[in-house]
C-alpha cells in the first residue's frame, strides 16, 4: 500500500505513536507461540463471554477471532482480565464434536489488544464447513463454524450472503440478527456503524431495557471507552450468534469513530491533531472487537482498511468512504469541483485497476454510503462528491468490466436503484445496480415510507423502498445476483419479533439493471 | 471502577508501571477555567495512550477530574479566583500506568459574576440543566416559546420561563429568524458606578456559532461573536461532567452606569447571526 500523504500534524502523532505492531502480531498468530501464560494468573471465571467470531473468508482458510474478558464492562476496558499475556489455543475441526481437527494452534492474548486474538488459518478446503473453538487456562470457548468460499476456478461456485450495518444497540433489540443467523449463510458484509459513539442516556434508550449504566452516558473518546462501548454492543446474543454461525467481512464507517468524519476532520469542535488521536484509539478498538486480518491493525491514526477478495464468481471489493475523503463542501462550486474524492486519490487508483483486471463474473462493491444520485444537500453520500462518482460510473460502464452490483449500509432504509452512466440523463446506460441495507435497529421502529421517501423515490432509476429495520440476504452465482430485503415489525419492545420478506430483485449478468422478482 | 489515585500503581496482579511520567505540566487560569497541558507522553512502538488522568491534589487527597484522551485538559471552575494544584498519570493500552506528572499550580481570573448579582438567570458552574427545555427538547421551543423568552428577575422560575438554547436565525427548526431573549429586572435607583455583563455558555454550533447583539433599555452594548463550540449542548446539558464534549464560553464586558435606570430595566440578546448557544448562566452584576 502506499501511504496517504501524512500532513506535518500527522507525522509528529506517528513519531509520537511509533508504527511498529511486530509485537502485537502475537495475537494473530504470526509471531508463533510466546509462551506468555507461564506467570499469568488464573482465570476463575468464564473470559468467552464476548463469543467468539470469524472473518475474511478465503477459498483455503479464514481469521478467527475471540477476546477474553470474564467480566465484558469493567469500566476500564480491560474486561477484567489481569494485565498479562494468555496463550490461547485454537482449534478447526471438520466436525461440531471436534473428532476430525485438521488445523490447530496458538495465538497470545496481549493486554496492549485488550486481550483479543485474530489468528489466521490457512490450509482448508473450499466451499466447506468448519467448526472452531478456543481454550484457555482449561475455559473452552463457544463453538463457531465458518464455511470457506467457494473455489474460484470453478465457473459454477455460488453462494448465500447477507448484509447489515448500523446496530444502535440503544435503539432496539437485534432480532434482525436472530431471522438473519436462521437464514444460514455462507457470510455477512458488514457495512458500517458497528458501534455509535454517542453517550446513552434515557434520550436515546429506545429499546426495552435498563440503562446501562453512569460508564454509558459519555461519548466514547479514550480507548477504554471504545473498549467498553464495543463490550456493551457485543453482549447481545442475537449478535454473537451471528458471530458464530457465519463469517463476516467488515467495513467501519463513522460511528466507529465519530459521526460524520472526513479523514482527519471532526464536525464536532475537536482539533485536527486531537481528532487523529481519538481516530487512532477507535480504529484499534474496531480492530480488537472483529475478526480482521492483521492488515488492519492501525498504524497510529492510520488503518488499511480497505482491500479485495475473491469469493468465488464474485471480486469483492471492500471500501473505506472515510479515512480519506475530502471533507463536507462549503459551497455547490466546492461540491461539484472536479478533483473532489470520496475514497482518496490511492484507494481510486487500486479499486479502479481492480475492477478493470477483475476475472471474476461480478465486481460486487462493500461499502458505507448511497452512491446513487438522490438530494443535491445529501452531502455526506457520495452526492456530496459528484465528480469522485462520475469517475466510478465511468469505470463500471467500461467494456470488458464485469457487471457491478453495490451494497451499502448508512441510511437506514432498504432501497434500492440502478446505477446510471449519467444521472443527469435519465436516459444514459444502466452500469451497475445498488442495494442500500437498512439497520439492525438504528432508528428504531421505523415504518415503511417516512419523510425521506420522496426524496429516494422521485427519481426514474429508483426501484425500491422500505423504512423498517432488517437486511438484505442474497445470492450470487455465475448467472445472477439476487437480493431479498427481510425486515422486523419492531425493535423497540423485545427481541421476538419474526422476519419476513419485503421484496426481492435479481441482477442478470447478461442484462445491466435489476429485475424485481415476483 | 475503583478511581485510582494519582500515585497508585496499576493494581492488577503481575502488573508494572509504564516507564517514566508525564512530562511539561502546565497550568493557566482563565475565566472561570484552569487550562492544563503537557507533553503527550512518548509511547514506545505501537503502544498507545489510552488515556490521561488529571488530578487535583488538596489536602484532603487527590481528585480524580477526567480522563482524557487528549494532551490536554480545561477545568471548569466557578467564578471566584481560586489557586489549584494538579498532577496527570498517563495510561496506556495495557492498562499500564506512568508516575505522576510533576505538579503544577493554576490561577482562575475573578469573573464579574463574583460580584453582587443585581439579576441573574442560572448558576455559573458549566450546566444548563436547570432551564426549561433542558437538556435535549429544543424542538419544542416555538410552540413552547411562541413570543421568545421574556424572563423577569425575582418572579420567573428559569426551569419554566428560560430555554436552555437560544436559537439563531441559521435554525430551520426555529424558523430561520432572529430571536431576543429578554431578562427584566428592578432598579431602586440607577447605580453611580459601573455595573458588569456576565454570559457563560456550555455550548455553541461547532462552525456556525454566530453573534448576537446586546441591547440595555433599547440602547445596543456590543454585538457579541460566539467562539465555535461542539454541536452537542442541544443533546446534553452539563460541561463540568468528566468526558463531556461539550465546549463552553464565556463573554464578559462593563455595562456603564448611565444605561440604567431606577424601575425596570429591559436587557435583551437578539441572536442577529448563525445557529443556537445554549446557556450556562447570565446576570448583571455589581463590584462588591
Amino acid at each position: 500500500m502506499t501511504s496517504p500523504p501524512h500532513s506535518p500534524r500527522r507525522r509528529s502523532f506517528l513519531q509520537a505513536a511509533g508504527v511498529g505492531v511486530g509485537a502485537l502480531l502475537a495475537g494473530a498468530g504470526l509471531a508463533g507461540r510466546a509462551g506468555a501464560a507461564g506467570g499469568a494468573p488464573r482465570l476463575r471465571e468464564d473470559p468467552y463471554r464476548l463469543g467468539v467470531a470469524s472473518g475474511e473468508p478465503a477459498a483455503d482458510g479464514a481469521v478467527l477471532w475471540t477476546r477474553l474478558a470474564p467480566d465484558p464492562l469493567a469500566g476500564d476496558g480491560h474486561g477484567g482480565m489481569p494485565r498479562a499475556g494468555y496463550d490461547v489455543g485454537w482449534q478447526v475441526a471438520e466436525d461440531e464434536r471436534f473428532r476430525r481437527v485438521v488445523r490447530a494452534g496458538s495465538a497470545v492474548a496481549l493486554p496492549e489488544l485488550g486481550h483479543s486474538v485474530h489468528p489466521q488459518v490457512r490450509g482448508l478446503r473450499p466451499g466447506r464447513q468448519y467448526f472452531y473453538r478456543f481454550r484457555t487456562q482449561g475455559h473452552t470457548s463457544p463453538v463457531g463454524r465458518f464455511r470457506t468460499a467457494p473455489d474460484p476456478r470453478s465457473a459454477r461456485g455460488s453462494f448465500r450472503f447477507a448484509t447489515a450495518s448500523c446496530q444502535a444497540w440503544y435503539h432496539g433489540y437485534f432480532s434482525a440478527y436472530r431471522d438473519l443467523a436462521a437464514q444460514d449463510p455462507d457470510v455477512v458484509f458488514f457495512l458500517g456503524d458497528y458501534i455509535y459513539e454517542y453517550g446513552i442516556t434515557a434520550a436515546n434508550m429506545w429499546r426495552s431495557a435498563p440503562l446501562p449504566g453512569a460508564r454509558h452516558e459519555i461519548e466514547t473518546n479514550t480507548l477504554a471507552d471504545y473498549r467498553v462501548r464495543y463490550a456493551l454492543f457485543k453482549s447481545d446474543p442475537d449478535l454473537q450468534a451471528v458471530h458464530a454461525a457465519a463469517p463476516w467481512i467488515l467495513t467501519p464507517d463513522d460511528h466507529e469513530v465519530q459521526n460524520d468524519y472526513s479523514d482527519e476532520k471532526s464536525y464536532y469542535g475537536l482539533s485536527e491533531e486531537d481528532f487523529l488521536l481519538r481516530r487512532a484509539v477507535a480504529y484499534r478498538a474496531f480492530y480488537e472487537n472483529c475478526p480482521l486480518p492483521a492488515l488492519a491493525l492501525a498504524h497510529g491514526p492510520d488503518a488499511r482498511l480497505h482491500r479485495r477478495l475473491r469469493y468465488g464468481p464474485a471480486s469483492l471489493h471492500v471500501l473505506d468512504a472515510r479515512q480519506y475523503r475530502d471533507p463536507k463542501p462549503a459551497d455547490a462550486a466546492e461540491q461539484h469541483a472536479p478533483g473532489r474524492t470520496m475514497l482518496g486519490a490511492e484507494q481510486e487508483r487500486w479499486l479502479y485497476h481492480g475492477l478493470r483486471t477483475s476475472d471474476a463474473r461480478w465486481n460486487l462493491l462493500l461499502q458505507q454510503v448511497g452512491l446513487v444520485r438522490v438530494t443535491e444537500n445529501r452531502v455526506d453520500q457520495w452526492d456530496g462528491y459528484p465528480a469522485a462518482r462520475q469517475r466510478l460510473l465511468d469505470v463500471l460502464g467500461e467494456p470488458g468490466v464485469p457487471p457491478a452490483v453495490v451494497f451499502t449500509g448508512d441510511c437506514h432504509r432498504s432501497i434500492a436503484g440502478d446505477l446510471l452512466a449519467d444521472f443527469a440523463d435519465p436516459g444514459s446506460p444502466v452500469v451497475g445496480s445498488e442495494f442500500l441495507g437498512t439497520s439492525i435497529a438504528s432508528d428504531g421502529d421505523g415504518a415503511p415510507t417516512d419523510n425521506y421517501t420522496k426524496d429516494w423515490m422521485q427519481h426514474p432509476w429508483m426501484r425500491f423502498y422500505d423504512g423498517r429495520r432488517g437486511y438484505v440476504l442474497g445470492h450470487a452465482d455465475a448467472d445472477a445476483v439476487t437480493a431479498e430485503y427481510r425486515a422486523v415489525p419492531y425493535v423497540r419492545a423485545d427481541n421476538r419479533a419474526a422476519g419476513f420478506t419485503l421484496d426481492r430483485f435479481l441482477v442478470a449478468h447478461d442484462r445491466p439493471g435489476m429485475q424485481k422478482v415476483s | 471502577m475503583t478511581a485510582p489515585t494519582a500515585n497508585s500503581a496499576a493494581g492488577r496482579p503481575g502488573s508494572g508501571a509504564a516507564p517514566g511520567a508525564v512530562s511539561g505540566l502546565a497550568a493557566a487560569g482563565g475565566l472561570g477555567v484552569v487550562e492544563l497541558t503537557w507533553q503527550p507522553y512518548k509511547t514506545r512502538g505501537a503502544q498507545l495512550v489510552d488515556h490521561y488522568e488529571v488530578y487535583e491534589l488538596t489536602a484532603a487527597g487527590d481528585t480524580l477530574l477526567a480522563r482524557t484522551l487528549f494532551p490536554h485538559h480545561t477545568h471548569r471552575v466557578g467564578p471566584e479566583p481560586l489557586t489549584r494544584r494538579y498532577t496527570v498519570v498517563a495510561v496506556v493500552d495495557s492498562g499500564a500506568r506512568t508516575r505522576p506528572a510533576r505538579a503544577a499550580a493554576g490561577t482562575s481570573e475573578r469573573s464579574l459574576a463574583a460580584g453582587r448579582p443585581v439579576a441573574r438567570v442560572g448558576e455559573f458552574d458549566h450546566r444548563g440543566l436547570e432551564f426549561a427545555l433542558s437538556p435535549n427538547l429544543s424542538a419544542q421551543y416555538p410552540a413552547a416559546f411562541p413570543q421568545d423568552v421574556d424572563f423577569r428577575h425575582g418572579t420567573s422560575d428559569p426551569a419554566r420561563d428560560w430555554c436552555y438554547l437560544h436559537p439563531g436565525p441559521g435554525d430551520a427548526w426555529a424558523g430561520r429568524k432572529e430571536h431576543t431573549f429578554t431578562l427584566r429586572f428592578d432598579l431602586p435607583a440607577a447605580p453611580e458606578r459601573d455595573l458588569g455583563f456576565a454570559l457563560w455558555l456550555i455550548d455553541s454550533h461547532a462552525t456556525a456559532a454566530g453573534t448576537a447583539e446586546l441591547a440595555l433599555n433599547g440602547r445596543v452594548v456590543k454585538t457579541l461573536e460566539f467562539r465555535g463550540g461542539a454541536t452537542r449542548g442541544s443533546l446534553e446539558g452539563d460541561a463540568a461532567r468528566s468526558g463531556s464534549v461539550l465546549k463552553p464560553s464565556s463573554y464578559e464586558l462593563p455595562l456603564a452606569a448611565d444605561l440604567f435606570t431606577a424601575g425596570e430595566n429591559v436587557l435583551t440578546l437578539r441572536k442577529t447571526g448563525g445557529s443556537w448557544i445554549a446557556y450556562d448562566a447570565l446576570g448583571v452584576f455589581a463590584a462588591e
